[in-house]
């Protein structure tokens, strides 16, 4: 299950890819995986983590790495390792960051390689959650394969509508296949709500949650504390939680795991096997 | 193949699974410790089949979360083995390793991460399982490997020792590999990644060319096979070999008549002249032919400032890139240069005259010694006058080439009636969306133009 979380900068996906994230660690027993795929956002801060190294970092240091390689090496095994010592991980869920797009020369091949074991990653995780920028550029590089669910996160304003209108255009343009695409409007005030989800079902969109404005949230921010150790009266999150039980996510996932069980044919597959990844690979 | 003493699953599927954190029982080797893995041919009387031996903890005895050094020595056996197969049956034992449920293996040599599962080790997995997977699996894959015996390291100490000796074997090694040739295996690559932006670029991989990007060489390409056979990297059989010297085969030319769409029919591997590489757009360097000194020069992406032609990497990339074939240019990976066949037609490094700085000193050791100062940079020459004069200089070896040419004009001009001078086809593809491939073929043609400028007409 791949959930991506999209919107203009700043008006709180990476609050939205957060708490789904804490949601998830604590009422499931879900492997997590989340990808920061905007390198402007804070995810790694909201989530407690510190990042060392990103997939950007890699992609530049290849020259070097390459460099080193004796003739019979393969430098696709030189990423595979450096891109799992990229990884961060935690008790409950592991954290990735793609960092900046490349700058100039060619890395048609070095993305493609990077892909892939991006890809071999995510297989090994029931539940992916992206946090991605509005260019939706990872996602249009196939740095994941096609997307389950869309969340495009805005605020009030008039620009943070507008990117959402854009995300979709540009999701349709760039041919990404997504299950289903959803607004959540963030920080929402009384009376803009009901003009908020008429302009959202013009453009054909329905808003699945609404996070009213939260002074824990502000604070916490203020004071930079992980957005993940928000308290449980926190207003966001309740409203996030909203959001995950209308998602019906942890249906969806077993869903798919069952299916994934069924087309793998491995009939002495126990449950130990529908938490770990080994089915996956069958599809 | 019988895995029933094996208290885990063991297959293909487990290839890609990665080892988290929260579910693993030991690190092994990888950035919290060291390691390295090693695989030799003996003779038959010296490997008991599917012995396994552990030097230090076994997975039952390591504390739990903790990293340890691991070494993997795989020692096989089999009438018909020689010691240059050591490498590739090597590289196996990462895929062999994976297919060990509830095992990781990263990377190879004494880079490698292995990581062992809670759960593969509460069902009693131990390395000696792991061991008879691997000698039971590289019996299967290889008819001629007979005998296998595998020795894990988790002693530092015994480690340390190991890492040591398996280094010298990996250096003697290298050495032979890279003196690896085109003659001597049976398939090379072909690959088209760069074709959204060179619609009729295949990249020829083979040991003596790296692809022009200088990411895939031979050995990645086979590595790339492996693992997504349907994918933008594929075999090409070799074929027949028409030339030696300018690399043409008959394999490469039928891949490049398919992939283009028929417009590169022929491929000359190794030379800037007549059919070169075609050139994608992602090339390291780009070697140039300058008829004034008769010579060749190379540029590559990084340098900024101008060549003898008085024109930037950029300007030249954009007319010899694409993914058309331009006698005279030919997009190349800066490993190339380092290639024993490297422009092996046009003379190698005695043909090359003028490169920067920079491309120099990162190639330095692949120059011949005596050429080294006869090839000029930046500092030396910025234009086309100042080149030949440095040259001459310099005495490079392209100068007893003007001799000659001069000779060959006075006799020219002696006898002029008879002279033919076949003017070579050149093909430009243009393509913008919604428009759809335009070719332009001009024969014979004698053009001179400043600027071409092609403009689409009003609606």
């Amino acid at each position: 299950m791949i959930i991506a979380v999209s919107g203009k900068g700043g008006v709180g996906k990476t609050l939205v890819s957060s708490l789904l994230i804490k949601i998830l660690a604590e009422k499931t027993q879900f492997d997590i995986l989340a990808i920061d795929a905007d390198p402007d956002s804070n995810l790694p801060e909201a989530l407690g983590m510190e990042v060392k190294t990103t997939i950007g970092d890699i992609r530049e240091k290849l020259g070097e790495i390459r460099e080193e390689l004796s003739p019979g090496q393969s430098w696709r095994s030189a990423l595979e390792y450096e891109a799992m010592k990229a990884l961060v991980e935690g008790d409950r869920f592991d954290l990735i960051a793609m960092g900046r797009p490349e700058g100039p020369g060619c890395y048609c091949a070095v993305n493609h390689v990077l892909r892939e074991i991006i890809d071999t990653f995510a297989k090994n995780y029931d539940v992916v959650v992206i946090d991605t920028e509005a260019g939706l550029e990872h996602l249009s590089r196939r740095t994941t394969q096609d997307v389950d669910i869309m969340l495009i996160v805005t605020d009030c304003s008039k620009r943070g509508i507008n990117t959402a209108k854009r995300i979709k255009e540009l999701s349709e343009e760039l041919d990404i296949k997504f299950k289903e695409v959803y607004i959540v409007i963030n920080r929402a005030k009384e009376g803009l709500v009901e003009k908020i989800k008429e302009y959202a079902k013009s453009i054909g969109l329905e808003v699945i949650g609404i996070i009213p404005e939260d002074e824990i949230v502000a604070q916490y921010d203020l004071e930079g504390k992980p957005l993940i150790e928000l308290p449980k009266d926190s207003k966001a999150l309740k409203a996030v939680e909203e959001i995950y039980k209308k998602l019906d996510l942890e249906k969806k996932i077993e869903e798919e795991e069952d299916l994934m069980l069924y087309a793998g044919q491995r009939s002495h597959v126990t449950h130990a096997h529908v938490h770990g990844f080994a089915h996956r690979r069958v599809i | 193949m019988a895995f029933e003493d094996i208290p885990v699953d063991v297959g293909l599927i487990y290839e890609g699974e990665r080892i988290r954190k929260a579910q693993m029982y030991a690190d092994l080797a990888g950035p919290k410790s060291f390691g390295a893995e090693l695989l030799r041919v003996k003779p038959m009387d010296e490997v008991e089949d599917e012995k396994v031996t552990v030097i230090g903890p076994d997975f039952k005895d390591m504390e739990q979360g903790k990293a340890y050094p691991f070494c993997i020595y795989v020692e096989v056996a089999g009438e018909k083995l020689e010691e240059d197969l050591e490498g590739v049956f090597e590289r196996r034992i990462h895929d062999f390793c994976n297919y060990v449920q509830g095992f990781m293996h990263l990377n190879s040599r004494d880079i490698i991460w292995c990581r062992v599962s809670k759960d593969a080790v509460s069902k009693g997995l131990s390395l000696h399982h792991v061991g008879k997977v691997l000698a039971r699996i590289f019996k299967q894959e290889y008819e001629a490997i007979k005998k296998v015996q595998v020795t894990f390291i988790t002693e530092p100490e015994k480690a340390k020792e190991f890492i040591e000796m398996a280094r010298e074997v990996y250096e003697k090694r290298d050495s032979r590999a890279r003196g690896l040739k085109d003659e001597e295996v049976d398939v090379f690559y072909g690959c088209v990644l760069c074709q959204s932006f060179a619609p009729t670029h295949v990249c020829a991989i083979t040991p003596s060319r790296p692809s022009s990007c200088g990411a895939i060489t031979w050995f990645e390409g086979r590595a790339a096979v492996k693992v997504d056979p349907k994918g933008p990297i594929f075999e090409i059989p070799k074929g027949e070999l028409l030339d030696p010297v300018k690399g043409e085969y008959s394999g490469i030319n039928k891949v490049f008549a398919e992939k283009s769409g028929g417009t590169v029919t022929r491929v000359f591997l190794h030379s800037v002249f007549e059919h070169p590489h075609t050139s994608c757009g992602c090339f390291e360097a780009i070697a140039f032919y300058i008829p004034e000194v008769d010579g060749i020069g190379i540029v590559h992406r990084d340098f900024r400032g101008v060549t003898p032609f008085g024109i930037p990497f950029s300007t030249m990339a954009g007319q010899v890139g694409g993914g058309v074939q331009t006698d005279g240019f030919v997009g190349i990976g800066v490993e190339y240069m380092r290639s024993s066949k490297f422009l092996q037609a046009d003379g190698g490094w005695k043909r090359i005259v003028w490169m920067p700085k920079a491309l120099k000193e990162r190639v330095l050791n692949a120059i011949p010694e005596e050429l080294r100062d006869k090839i000029a940079t930046e500092e030396d020459a910025t234009d086309l006058e100042s080149l030949k004069k440095f040259l001459e200089e310099k005495n490079h070896p392209v100068v007893e080439r003007w001799a000659k040419e001069e000779e060959k004009k006075e006799e020219a001009e002696e006898k002029p009636e008879e002279e033919y001078v076949e003017m070579p086809t050149v093909e430009a593809k243009a393509f913008a969306p919604g428009v759809g491939n335009i070719t332009i073929v001009f024969k014979n043609a004698k053009i001179y133009a400043e600027k071409i400028i092609i403009k689409r007409g009003s609606k």
